[in-house]
């Protein structure tokens, strides 16, 4: 039972510090984006969410502070880099349950890799 | 994982009447409709919600454990229920780690507090059930009342940690009226020994076998709900 339990924690911790074995090596905390701080990659298809008010998400339309990409906004300036990870989930992610919740298409809600997918184009 | 009591401590008589499958499936069932009080149709995806209906089985096995139940006759089941939760438990967290390959990295430094406090609660549980066992049980506590009081506190501990892991998680329980439930489902398996042990029919450890059973079938409604129906 014991040695159950340490191989169990070992291959656990393995998992946690190399990852799945054959998983794509880019899913991992790294400086993207312009930025020094390292996080996720992210992926957005556009036209999932044509439904959407673009001033949702793009508040730069209306505050006037246009940088492209928009992340480099949010993963350089100091005010707001400590806040990506709650403001994008608590924008993304309540969208989406919201939506799930309403029994309207959703898209992902919880599962981690649908959004954290490399993609050169957001 | 345990709070039993010695039958002559509280004064009360044995009894083998009632169903032992009926105290596990209440808790399980309080448990599965407190996830289900705020939004019923809410879900992740089936992979996610299988994965999280795991957790919440453990939880819930993890709750039935703690209530106190007579000795010596049912201390073999309870042994081996505590085995059941914590393979539901590990399998619940090895689910989203081999079936998510980001979900690592919210379990490596800088994972929030929610995701520790579950790490937490597994580890505890393993120490829970490895120090149980003979003869280390022994080796460590020569008298079986620093066992027992050693044994309640790492389970109320245990309790603690996976209750906050859920409820700061945020997503099932998202609700302040179902935070307050499932603390008081947790304080009433933890705390309400007194109580337990004053009832003429303790709750019986019921047969690994049945549990798992049973809980079987929660998961695949608790996932079938949130996803065919929505």
């Amino acid at each position: 039972m014991k040695a159950l339990v340490a191989a169990l924690l070992l291959v656990g911790t393995l998992i946690v510090a190399y990852g799945l074995p054959g998983a794509d090596p880019a899913i991992r905390r790294a400086p993207r984006f312009g930025g020094t701080m390292p996080v996720l990659p992210m992926t957005f298809l556009h036209e999932d969410h044509v439904t959407s008010n673009c001033v949702t998400c793009h508040h730069e339309f209306q505050d006037g502070r246009r940088q492209k990409p928009c992340m480099t906004c949010h993963v350089t300036d100091p005010q707001v880099m400590p806040l990506l990870e709650t403001q994008f989930h608590d924008l993304c992610r309540t969208c989406h349950a919201t939506e799930h919740a309403a029994g309207r298409p959703a898209g992902p809600t919880r599962r981690c890799i649908s959004c954290h997918l490399p993609d050169d184009h957001f | 994982m345990t709070c039993r009591l010695r039958l002559g401590d509280a004064g009360i008589r044995p009894s083998r009447k009632g169903n032992p499958l009926a105290v596990p499936a209440i808790i399980l069932a309080l448990v599965f409709a407190i996830t289900f009080l705020a939004t019923p149709t809410l879900g992740g995806g089936w992979y996610w919600d299988l994965g999280n209906g795991l957790g919440f089985l453990a939880l819930a096995g993890l709750l039935f454990q703690s209530i106190p139940g007579r000795r010596p006759r049912d201390i073999g089941a309870h042994e081996w229920l505590g085995y059941a939760v914590f393979a539901i438990a590990t399998s619940h967290a090895f689910w989203f780690l081999l079936g998510d390959p980001v979900v690592r990295v919210y379990l490596a430094p800088g994972a929030p507090a929610h995701m520790w406090l579950g790490l937490a609660g597994l580890l505890m549980l393993a120490l829970l059930t490895l120090l149980a066992r003979m003869p280390d049980r022994t080796r460590i506590h020569p008298r079986y009342r620093s066992f027992r009081t050693a044994h309640r506190w790492l389970a109320v501990a245990t309790v603690a940690a996976s209750v906050l892991h859920v409820l700061m998680t945020r997503f099932y329980l998202s609700g302040w009226l179902q935070a307050l439930l499932l603390t008081l489902l947790a304080l009433a398996a933890c705390f309400g020994r007194r109580y337990w042990t004053r009832l003429r029919s303790l709750p019986r450890p019921a047969p690994a076998a049945a549990y798992l059973a049973i809980a079987t079938g929660a998961v695949g409604l608790f996932a079938l709900l949130r996803n065919a129906v929505a």
